[in-house]
C-alpha cells in the first residue's frame, strides 16, 4: 500500500488526489505531481479542484484542505499550465497567507502578468504594514519574499512595480532585503543590486549566506562567480546557484565562456 | 619551544591538544593542526574518527587533511570506517573519492548506487571517474574501468540533476587517460552523448557539461 513518502506510479498519484477521505495521501499526491511535472492530462483539472479545497483558516480546527491546496498550487507552478492563472490570481486574496505565498510562488515559475497588479497591490504599503510582524506568528503581515520573487520573475520592469519593490530592499529582515534585490537586478539589471546581494553573500548568518547564494542563482548574474565561490556554506548550495549562473546568465560577463563556471563546479562535487 | 605549548610542530602534542578540545570551535582548529605537524601518518586514526562527530566544519578539515595523505590514509580509513555511521561514511566516501585509490571502489560504488545524500553520489560519481589505475597492470586496470564504468552508466540514471552532473565529469575523466578506439572510450561517448540529448537530460548544466567533455576526449 503506498502512503507517505514511498514511490508511486503517475496512475496511483492522480487516483490519491482524486480520493477525498485521506488528505495526507491527497497532499502529498499534489506534491508528486509537481515534482514529476506530471503531463497527465488529469493532473491539471484535478490540481485545480485541490487548489478549491481550501477553507477558511480556523484556528483549532483541521488545516489540511489548505495543506492540499497550498501543495496544490505549488504543483500547478511547475507543471506551468496557464490554465492554473485565473485560479492562482483568486488564492492571492485567500485569508491564509501560507496559501498567498505558494499561489505568488507558482504565478512567478507560470511569468503571469496578470499577477502584477494584485503583487503590487498587496505589498504597496510597503515594509511598515505589509512588511510588518504579526502578533500571532513570527511571520509578516504579507509573505513578502515570495510575491517579490514573484515580481522579479515575471519581469515587469515598470516604474510603478520598481517603485513598490524599492522599499523593500531596507526591510529589517535580510531575507526580505535579499528577495527584494533579487527582483530589482532581474527587472533592471543594475549593479548596486547585485552588490548589496554580494554582501549578503558575507552575512554572519549561514541562512542568509544561503538565500543570497539562491538570489545570485536565479538572476544568473555571472560577476558572482567568485564571490559564490568563497561564500562559506555548504557545496550542494553553491552547486545550485552556479547551475542558476550557467543557466540564466546575466550581467557584464554573460556573454563568457560557460567552461569558467562549470570548472568552478567542478571543484565543488 | 615547549611540548605544551600549542605551536609544537610535534604529531603527539598536536594529537594531545586535540584529544582535549572542549568546544565545536576548539575541535576544528584542533583537526586542522593535525593535519599539518611533523608525522601526518601517526594523526590518520584521528582524522578518521574525526568524520563521525558530527561536526561539518571538523570534518571537512579532516577530508583535506586526509586527501592531502593519499594512499597512505586509505588502509586507515577503510579499517576504522563506522559502517553504521551514516555521517562518516559520507564523509569517508569524499576523501576517498578525492584520495583516487583503487581500494576504495567498492565504497564508491556501493555509495552512488545506494546513498540516500545526493551530496554523497555526487561524490561517489566523481571518484569513479578519478580513480589512480596506471600503475596496476593492465588486466586489473581493465577490470576495475569496466565496473567504474558500470557504476557511472547507472548513475546517468541519477532522479538528481547534480549527481548526473557529476557522473559527466566522471566519464570525462574515465576516459581522458584512454586511446579513442578503446572499447572504454566508445562507451563513455556513449554515455555522454545521452547526457547531452535534450530528450533524455532535462537539466541544461548537465547537458552542457557532457558536450565540454565531449568537446575535450575529441581534443585528446
Amino acid at each position: 500500500m503506498a502512503g507517505d513518502g514511498e514511490p508511486i506510479s503517475e496512475a496511483e498519484a492522480l487516483e490519491q488526489l482524486r480520493q477525498t477521505d485521506d488528505q495526507s495521501r491527497q497532499y502529498y499526491a499534489a506534491w508528486w505531481l509537481g515534482r514529476m511535472r506530471s503531463q497527465h492530462p488529469e493532473a491539471v483539472p484535478l490540481l485545480l479542484t485541490a487548489l478549491r479545497q481550501r477553507q477558511p483558516r480556523n484556528p483549532g480546527a483541521g488545516v489540511e484542505h489548505n495543506a492540499v491546496a497550498r501543495n496544490a498550487a505549488r504543483a500547478l507552478g511547475k507543471i506551468a499550465d496557464a490554465r492554473a492563472v485565473s485560479e492562482l490570481l483568486a488564492v492571492l486574496d485567500d485569508a491564509d497567507d501560507g496559501l498567498r505565498e505558494a499561489a505568488a510562488r507558482a504565478l512567478g515559475e507560470l511569468r503571469a502578468k496578470a499577477a502584477v497588479p494584485p503583487l503590487i497591490r498587496r505589498l504597496a504599503s510597503g515594509p511598515d504594514v505589509a512588511g510588518a510582524h504579526r502578533s500571532d506568528s513570527p511571520r509578516l503581515q504579507e509573505p513578502c519574499e515570495a510575491m517579490l520573487e514573484a515580481l522579479g520573475a515575471i519581469g515587469v520592469a515598470e516604474a510603478e512595480v520598481l517603485a513598490v519593490i524599492k522599499p523593500f530592499t531596507r526591510h529589517e529582515r535580510p531575507l526580505v532585503r535579499s528577495a527584494a534585490c533579487r527582483a530589482l537586478l532581474q527587472l533592471t539589471g543594475e549593479t548596486a543590486w547585485a552588490d548589496e546581494l554580494l554582501q549578503l553573500l558575507q552575512h554572519p548568518q549561514l541562512q542568509v549566506r544561503r538565500a543570497a547564494l539562491m538570489d545570485l542563482g536565479a538572476v544568473g548574474w555571472r560577476p558572482a562567480l567568485v564571490p559564490i565561490q568563497r561564500t562559506l556554506a555548504e557545496n550542494s548550495l553553491k552547486l545550485i546557484a552556479l547551475r542558476g549562473l550557467v543557466e540564466n546568465g546575466s550581467g557584464s560577463e554573460a556573454d563568457s565562456d560557460d567552461e569558467a563556471v562549470l570548472m568552478a563546479m567542478d571543484a565543488l562535487l | 619551544m615547549t611540548a605544551e605549548r600549542g605551536d609544537s610542530q610535534h604529531a603527539a602534542d598536536r594529537i594531545r591538544a586535540f584529544e582535549q578540545a572542549s568546544s565545536a570551535e576548539e575541535l576544528v582548529v584542533a583537526t586542522r593542526r593535525l593535519t599539518a605537524c611533523d608525522d601526518p601518518l601517526a594523526t590518520v586514526p584521528h582524522l578518521v574518527r574525526v568524520l563521525g562527530f558530527n561536526n561539518p566544519g571538523a570534518a571537512v578539515a579532516a577530508v583535506d587533511g586526509l586527501i592531502a595523505l593519499g594512499p597512505a590514509a586509505v588502509g586507515p580509513l577503510l579499517t576504522h570506517l563506522d559502517a553504521h555511521n551514516y555521517g562518516a561514511r559520507a564523509w569517508a566516501v569524499r576523501a576517498l573519492a578525492g584520495i583516487g585509490d583503487p581500494r576504495g571502489l567498492d565504497v564508491l560504488e556501493e555509495a552512488l548506487a545506494t546513498d540516500v545524500g545526493p551530496s554523497v553520489r555526487r561524490a561517489a560519481a566523481r571518484g569513479l571517474g578519478a580513480l589512480r589505475l596506471e600503475s596496476l597492470p593492465e588486466d586489473d586496470r581493465q577490470r576495475l574501468r569496466e565496473r567504474c564504468l558500470e557504476g557511472l552508466e547507472n548513475g546517468r540514471r541519477d532522479g538528481e540533476w547534480v549527481v548526473r552532473y557529476a557522473v559527466a565529469v566522471g566519464f570525462e575523466g574515465l576516459a581522458l587517460p584512454l586511446p579513442p578506439a578503446h572499447p572504454h572510450s566508445q562507451r563513455v561517448g556513449t554515455g555522454l552523448r545521452l547526457l547531452l540529448a535534450p530528450e533524455q537530460e532535462e537539466a541544461r548544466v548537465v547537458r552542457l557539461r557532457a558536450g565540454v567533455a565531449l568537446k575535450r576526449l575529441e581534443r585528446r
